[in-house]
């Protein structure tokens, strides 16, 4: 047993002398690093190193939770202490237990599969990396920001539960992205490679980063941010709209996995997050999508971001189907809430980000099974359409319903042929519909994973990373707002 | 905590920290500058839903940042690292992962002395707020589930409290050290109406004391905002006069904060102050400042960099103003690097000055006399993830949460079913016909709070509906 898991076990142990029904406890050791080039200048350079010790106790059916940084072994009594202490003072205000699903928790090791370390790279080959890929986006006076940033992520975790479950996980987590920036005008335009808000990430070794051709993408994302600068804004109007991955997989966070974490659903998320039109009485019935839509939750899917052995109420991962044939099926859960929909184990949902943070439930990877259609036969298939690409812009009402969203760059697509560039494609439309209209998903020589690092929720706010696939899909008469 | 038995939450210890560093950094042959931050946060909280607590939280994290300097052949090369520990093996872990960075970076085109020897206010941590622990939070949230059960409803919400120190300190004898704290306590309660989801209402409670805040006030104003018991009316999408308050306004002007009032985004031509700079682009009605040192809410009183923060107007009667700036762009705006307005990031970083702290002056029109001010529009408590669609015209997206209300004839005649608005805050922001004159803070989805009256503003867009 590594002294880390020998820390985890025994803050597990005290919180138990001092009167945890339930206790789990996880060390966190977290590396960082990321480098970020702003115009050509290294305006980010940096490496981080976090630990610390989080304790989740159940005590007469109330949580509690303390967390302390670093590995003192003399801070565990304090810690647990505060934790029971927290646990009793808010039973009371209780209006019933909470209890556990009776899950299996057992011991185990997992590592994400990692061709290339990235940690092992030496810093100055990364920067060279990037100074290559800034260098496709040179050359153009009017791109006032250029930006190429890689990012890396190792989170090892030593979880122990009061049943004696010991489980470590080193989950690898690796990406990068460049952008350009042009002002022409007065009108500024940006365009991102491969995905937007700093790039793709996925669980893999530096081999993502170099399977992406940033240089040469960078070229075309200067080109079209210049173009976009004197391209007209899409109009207004009743069309179809065709959605590239990368556009369509926030889509998919955004009105299927939010609603679908079981806490929101039940109210539990209402101070901040928001709640979920996906109410229990719609499960197993409701016409969620088209009867081509397959929305499948897979935590053990090659590449997720949320890809690992656990979760951190140490329930081993899982796949399910959350839209099947169109219908909705299943939801997102964790111990605590499974029963609440009658179901007997968890669905692995439960996580937590470091350990300053008590775990909620979080969207696990959730993707769209791909259809049989081609990109060229899709668009060949379209009278009147818009095909938009890279996510710009969303937002969505407090139930998951009424959204808008805004995508980098769209073409008008005519009489099955892709026409002119159009600027600031916005799209307003209402989940069910939205997902109903669905008639064409391209298949799976299309499909491929896109990594959310930044998804949002709790109150506090805890930041999560989660991957979701699909490949280019149309939904009919879809209406674009200016 | 141990960590607290350790160091307190004294900021003295934390310079001496960030000195200790700064020195063990500066001994190196390879680094000729060095600039160090350490803050530790104590931070306890407790949620809760219709069950009572939900989940809850005591805990505490030391942040260190340390920032280096190489000089060979007159070149500056730099590089930061970040950790959570002050045992000297982390510290000369640090020193190493900035160094080895710092070796191979390209070298600083235009590189800036580190700040130098300056004072700052050094703020207070509420003794009562730092330790006030879930029992104490318990008892609040004992009322506001009693309240909201009284009349049939579900609460959810949160009881936050926040100490946090942070010090700086660096080889040019900058040596700058604040604490300060925050307490907040919010509620939302949902009526029974529409199976539980449709019928909200909302309100929070922000200080720098947890003895300052107005829970009960709070329960009381989130209850009624939800209208349990009256039916929804509905209205059409297009444009109405309204009246925001001040959470409606703060979600529109951060991301002014975000996207506008800073000199990078002025410089790379992305910010709605670009060609405005000297224009009356707001209404007369408004004018608004960055102010760190607000009585109703103090924070930091310096920034990344340990550059005192200067209340700075960037809304003067409508006219706009310049933007805040950090040393770097304290320079290229035509200044010193001393001129810094005080409003930039911990560095190196690739994010340019933000105004963090916007307050809107308070007008003299009482909220009754607002509402009573209006023929035929709307009362809105709250946005719901607004975004930024386009950041030289600030066009904006969001809906209404928690308590929109119908105006007729200055009464509030019916709570309604929400909208989605699409607007511009530029077009907003000059279309102010009235301020209110009571002051309060505010947040959003995202991060930051702003102190603002409501507004009235006319002709606001709203582009479609729900049917909650």
């Amino acid at each position: 047993m590594t002294d880390y898991m020998k820390l985890s076990a025994a803050a597990v142990k005290e919180a138990q002398k001092v009167g945890a029904d339930y206790a789990d406890a996880r060390t966190n050791l977290l590396q960082t690093e990321s480098f970020g080039l702003h115009n050509g200048a290294l305006e980010n350079a940096s490496m981080g190193e976090e630990c610390g010790l989080g304790l989740r106790v159940l005590v007469d059916g109330a949580w509690g939770y303390a967390a302390t940084v670093g590995t003192d072994k003399s801070a565990l009594h304090e810690v647990a202490t505060r934790a029971v202490n927290a646990a009793r003072a808010l039973s009371g205000a209780r209006t019933e237990p909470i209890t556990l699903s009776p899950d299996d928790v057992v011991s185990g090791e997992y590592r994400t599969p990692v061709q290339e370390d990235p940690f092992a790279m030496s810093a100055a080959d990364k920067v060279a990396f990037l100074q290559e890929a800034d260098k496709g986006l040179q050359g153009e006076d009017c791109v006032v920001a250029r930006d190429v940033n890689l990012g890396n992520r190792r989170e090892r975790q030593w979880f122990a539960a009061s049943n004696g479950a010991e489980q470590y996980q080193e989950l690898v987590r690796c990406g990068a992205g460049v952008s350009a920036t042009a002002a022409k005008n007065g009108v500024v335009e940006r365009r991102s490679f491969p995905a937007s808000f700093g790039g793709d990430y996925r669980a893999a070794g530096f081999e993502h980063v170099r399977s992406m051709d940033l240089v040469s993408h960078a070229r075309q994302v200067r080109d079209e941010a210049v173009q976009l600068t004197t391209a007209p804004i899409c109009e207004a109007g009743t069309r179809d709209l065709l959605l590239m991955g990368n556009q369509l997989m926030l889509q998919i966070h955004e009105s299927v996995g939010h609603p679908n974490e079981l806490d929101r659903v039940f109210g539990h998320e209402v101070d901040l997050a928001g709640a979920s039109f996906a109410t229990t009485d719609k499960l197993g019935e409701y016409q969620y999508g088209s009867d081509i839509v397959n929305l499948v939750a897979d935590s053990t899917v090659e590449g997720g971001l949320d890809t690992r052995g656990w979760d951190d109420d140490g329930v081993a991962s899982g796949r399910w189907h959350v839209v099947k044939d169109g219908i909705f099926n299943g939801y997102h859960t964790s111990r605590e809430w499974a029963k609440r929909i009658g179901e007997s184990t968890s669905r692995s949902c439960n996580r937590s980000e470091g350990w300053y943070n008590p775990p909620i439930i979080r969207i696990t990877n959730l993707s769209l099974m791909p259809g049989t259609w081609t990109l060229d036969d899709m668009i060949a298939d379209t009278e009147d359409g818009v095909l938009c690409d890279t996510v710009k812009m969303w937002s969505i009402d407090q139930r998951r319903l009424n959204f808008q969203f805004t995508t980098e760059i769209g073409w008008e697509i005519k009489d099955g042929k892709k026409g002119r560039m159009v600027r600031k494609p916005t799209y307003q439309g209402n989940t069910p519909d939205f997902w109903r209209s669905c008639d064409a998903i391209c298949n799976e020589s299309h499909w491929q994973l896109w990594g959310v690092p930044n998804c949002g929720k709790g109150n506090p706010m805890q930041v999560a990373e989660m991957s979701h696939g699909c490949s280019p899909a149309r939904f009919r008469n879809q209406s674009f707002v200016v | 905590m141990a960590l607290t038995k350790n160091y307190g939450l004294g900021s003295e210890s934390l310079l001496d920290a960030a000195t200790e560093l700064v020195e063990r950094a500066y001994a190196q042959d390879s680094i000729h500058e060095a600039e160090a931050t350490v803050s530790l946060t104590v931070n306890s909280f407790v949620r809760f839903a219709d069950t009572g607590p939900t989940q809850s939280a005591e805990r505490a994290k030391v942040d260190v940042h340390l920032r280096v300097r190489r000089e060979e052949d007159g070149q500056l090369y730099e590089a930061s690292a970040t950790g959570q520990s002050l045992e000297e093996v982390a510290m000369d872990k640090l020193i190493e992962q900035a160094s080895s960075i710092a070796a191979i970076s390209p070298a600083l085109e235009t590189p800036l002395e580190l700040g130098g020897h300056v004072e700052v206010c050094t703020g207070t941590c509420d003794a009562e707020t730092l330790t006030h622990g879930p029992r104490e939070k318990a008892a609040a949230i004992k009322r506001a589930l009693a309240a909201a059960q009284a009349v049939g409803a579900s609460p959810a919400g949160l009881f936050d409290t926040t100490g946090r120190a942070v010090a700086l300190a660096n080889t040019k004898g900058r040596l700058v050290r604040n604490e300060t704290s925050r307490a907040s306590f919010a509620l939302t309660v949902t009526g029974p109406s529409e199976g539980g989801l449709g019928g909200s209402g909302w309100a929070e409670t922000i200080r720098s004391k947890v003895g300052e805040l107005d829970i009960d006030g709070t329960i009381a104003t989130a209850i009624d905002k939800a209208a349990i018991g009256q039916e929804r009316g509905a209205v059409e999408p297009g444009e109405y006069t309204v009246i925001l308050e001040p959470a409606a306004v703060s979600s529109l002007l951060l991301f002014a904060s975000y996207y506008g009032f800073g000199a990078k985004e002025v410089a790379e031509k992305s910010s709605f102050l670009c060609d405005r700079i000297g224009t009356k682009a707001f209404a007369d009605k408004l004018t608004i400042h960055d102010n760190w040192d607000h009585p109703m809410y103090q924070t930091c009183s310096f920034d990344g960099e340990g550059s005192p923060k200067r209340v700075v107007p960037l809304v003067d009667a409508g006219v706009l103003q310049n933007p805040v700036t950090d040393r770097r762009f304290a320079v290229l705006g035509g200044g010193t690097a001393d001129e810094s307005t005080g409003h930039g990031e911990v560095q190196p970083s690739g994010d340019g000055p933000s105004a963090g702290c916007l307050c809107v002056d308070a007008g003299t029109t009482s909220s009754a006399d607002l509402i009573a001010g209006v023929e035929h529009g709307l009362l809105i408590t709250q946005f719901h993830y607004t975004n930024l669609i386009d950041p030289r015209e600030m066009m904006l997206t969001g809906m209404t949460r928690n308590g929109l209300f119908l105006i007729e004839n200055g009464r509030i005649v019916k709570p309604l079913k929400n909208l989605r608005f699409t607007e511009s805050l530029l077009r907003a922001m000059k279309r102010v016909t009235d301020v209110g004159s009571e002051l309060d803070i505010s947040g959003a989805l995202f991060d930051g709070e702003v102190i603002t009256p409501a507004l009235r503003i006319d002709g606001f867009r709203f582009t479609s509906a729900t049917d909650f």
